[in-house]
């Protein structure tokens, strides 16, 4: 028989280690609840441009950017329930021929008397902040013609009057996504656990907020490579929150899980090779007196890190902070942290309530699982938990279930 | 007891089922074995110590790491053992529920229960809460067995 052309990849909730990272990741994404509500509000405010008069015909292309294109949304930086939502506009017509701040504070006119609590300019984008705490940032960009499709500049205003540092960015973001993809193809298994687990957990959550459970979920983590991203986004955001100038850029943190994606790892190793992808590069930058650069592989004139780093230190701090991650996790791998120590080391580094979030849906899993004997244990005396046991106990009649029990005893 | 595996059915069952525990004393006048065993269940890898004399129940304790205690738990320092509190034995079954008797394997019961011991005291250090079930109370004997 041949072999399959395509990757499972694993399922990260068979092995302890992957599985607690796992259950964090989860705590940490848009919801599937949450992403079809963005999902509206990109629609509804691409109609609300484009039924502007003053953007009448001249919005090319309207289209998610960043984490929301790659499935990697995690909350923003600081914050347990805040997401950002990236999306670019692409123009064209008058606005070709104006220069970035009158192109920022159009798109904000467009938007001042629009259903939502603020309507802020930033330096390249508009930014549309919900009273749920969900924030779409809207970036405006021009078609660079006889490039690359949707290949072009982002303004760059910081205003509120036009300066002569005001410049248009290159950038190619939709070409961008498409190398992510194209590295980082679906692994089934991977993603049927990730969309089981998500809609359980959001079943609950909408069952507690008396919500109707979306019948379609198409937000769902396709493949290891992107888990592990969210995951360092999240570790990027714990260390930095308490920083209030530049953090490394997503957009890089994505370019190295794109690079190091390989398929049918497991996650801890995944978030191992990327992190030490990273940690390789910084190294190799610093030693020669140099900042870490990273330009999009399909467009080397879109420089990922022309605002982080600024300095050699910066960018050996967060090498520090991915080797003190690495070292941790290789530790849990080997068995070295006691249960009670890893939480400690987990809260430190993914944050107080997301892992204590990921560890109680755990424990009530498989203290679930032990109470109803539905779990078994292989040679090595490795739990495996009902999911994988039915699976396993045919291919490996080694596979002891447990009989029903009670424990019983005394609290000494 | 009638019908109760022999000493050598336990052996044999113990070594076809789980290779990583060793034999370690066997006195044929008191009726009585060790095995001693690495597990790794979850998180960390454990030392386990199962002793049985025929007819009496098992007794598991767990060598290598030492136990972490909670005082303050409301399940206890460590939940579901027996004392003394210093060299705790697990409490796998409900005597009163009559799950274990010597007409059963050590193999597919004693040595799977103490895995969903240590799971779910693992799990009670990361979260503070017993999940496993069970009930808490005092030693009982039954025809001489302790437990």
């Amino acid at each position: 028989m041949n072999a399959p052309l395509f990757f499972q990849g694993r399922n990260p909730f068979d092995d302890p280690v992957d599985r607690i990272l796992a259950e964090i990741a989860m705590s940490s994404q848009l919801p599937p609840g949450l992403h079809n509500k963005a999902t509206q509000r990109f629609k509804a405010a691409r109609e609300h441009l484009e039924a502007d008069a003053r953007f009448e015909g001249d919005v090319e292309h309207f289209y998610p950017q960043g984490s929301m294109a790659i499935d990697a949304t995690i909350s923003t930086r600081g914050t347990d329930n805040e997401y950002d939502l990236d999306f670019i506009t692409q123009l064209g017509g008058r606005f070709r021929s104006m220069q970035p701040l009158a192109i920022l504070k159009e798109i904000e006119d467009a938007y001042r008397n629009y259903p939502v609590q603020k309507v802020a300019r930033q330096t390249r984008c508009v930014t549309l902040y919900y009273a749920d705490n969900m924030h779409l940032d809207i970036t405006p960009a021009l078609r660079a013609y006889g490039r690359l499709d949707r290949e072009g500049w982002i303004t760059h205003a910081k205003g509120p009057n036009a300066s002569t540092d005001d410049h248009l960015v290159d950038m190619n973001a939709y070409g961008f996504i498409a190398w992510y993809r194209e590295r980082t193809p679906t692994e089934q298994r991977l993603a049927k656990a990730m969309r089981d687990h998500w809609l359980a957990m959001d079943k609950a959550l909408q069952a507690a907020e008396v919500d109707e459970v979306p019948e379609q979920c198409n937000f769902i983590v396709k493949n290891t490579a992107t888990l592990a991203l969210q995951l360092l986004k999240r570790f990027r955001n714990i260390g930095y929150a308490n920083y209030s100038g530049r953090i490394p850029p997503s957009v890089m943190l994505s370019y190295y899980a794109g690079m190091a994606a390989q398929p049918d790892m497991s996650l801890s190793d995944m978030m191992i090779r990327q992190a030490t992808w990273i940690i390789g590069d910084i190294e190799q930058a610093s030693r020669y007196g140099r900042l870490l650069h990273v330009a999009n592989p399909i467009c080397e004139r879109d420089v990922f890190t022309d605002r982080w780093p600024t300095s050699i230190a910066q960018q050996n701090e967060f090498a520090k902070m991915l080797k003190d991650l690495v070292a941790g996790i290789q530790a849990a791998k080997r068995g070295d942290m006691a249960p009670n120590k890893l939480m400690d080391w987990l809260r430190h580094g993914f944050g107080d309530r997301v892992v204590t979030l990921a560890a109680d849906r755990m424990a009530d899993e498989i203290g679930g699982s032990v109470e109803r004997a539905e779990q078994g244990y292989g040679r090595r005396g490795g739990i495996i938990l009902p999911s994988a046991a039915s699976i396993a106990a045919v291919a490996a009649p080694s596979i002891v279930r447990a009989q029903p029990h009670t424990f019983f005893g005394e609290k000494i | 007891m009638a019908g109760a595996l022999s000493l050598d059915e336990q052996r044999a069952a113990m070594k076809a089922t789980w290779p990583k525990f060793n034999e370690r004393g066997i006195d044929r006048q008191t009726q009585e074995i060790r095995w001693i065993g690495k597990c790794r269940p979850q998180f960390v890898t454990y030392t386990l110590e199962i002793r049985y004399q025929l007819l009496k129940y098992p007794k598991v304790r767990v060598l290598t790491p030492e136990l972490v205690r909670m005082p303050d738990n409301p399940e206890g320092a460590i939940p579901h053992v027996y004392p003394p509190a210093d060299d705790p034995t697990l409490c796998l079954f409900d005597p009163a529920q009559h799950q274990w008797d010597p007409t059963m394997y050590i193999a597919t019961t004693t040595v799977p229960w103490s895995y969903d011991w240590l799971a779910c005291y693992e799990l009670w250090l990361m979260t503070g809460r017993w999940t496993g079930g069970g009930r808490h109370g005092s030693l009982v004997t039954n025809n001489g067995a302790e437990a």
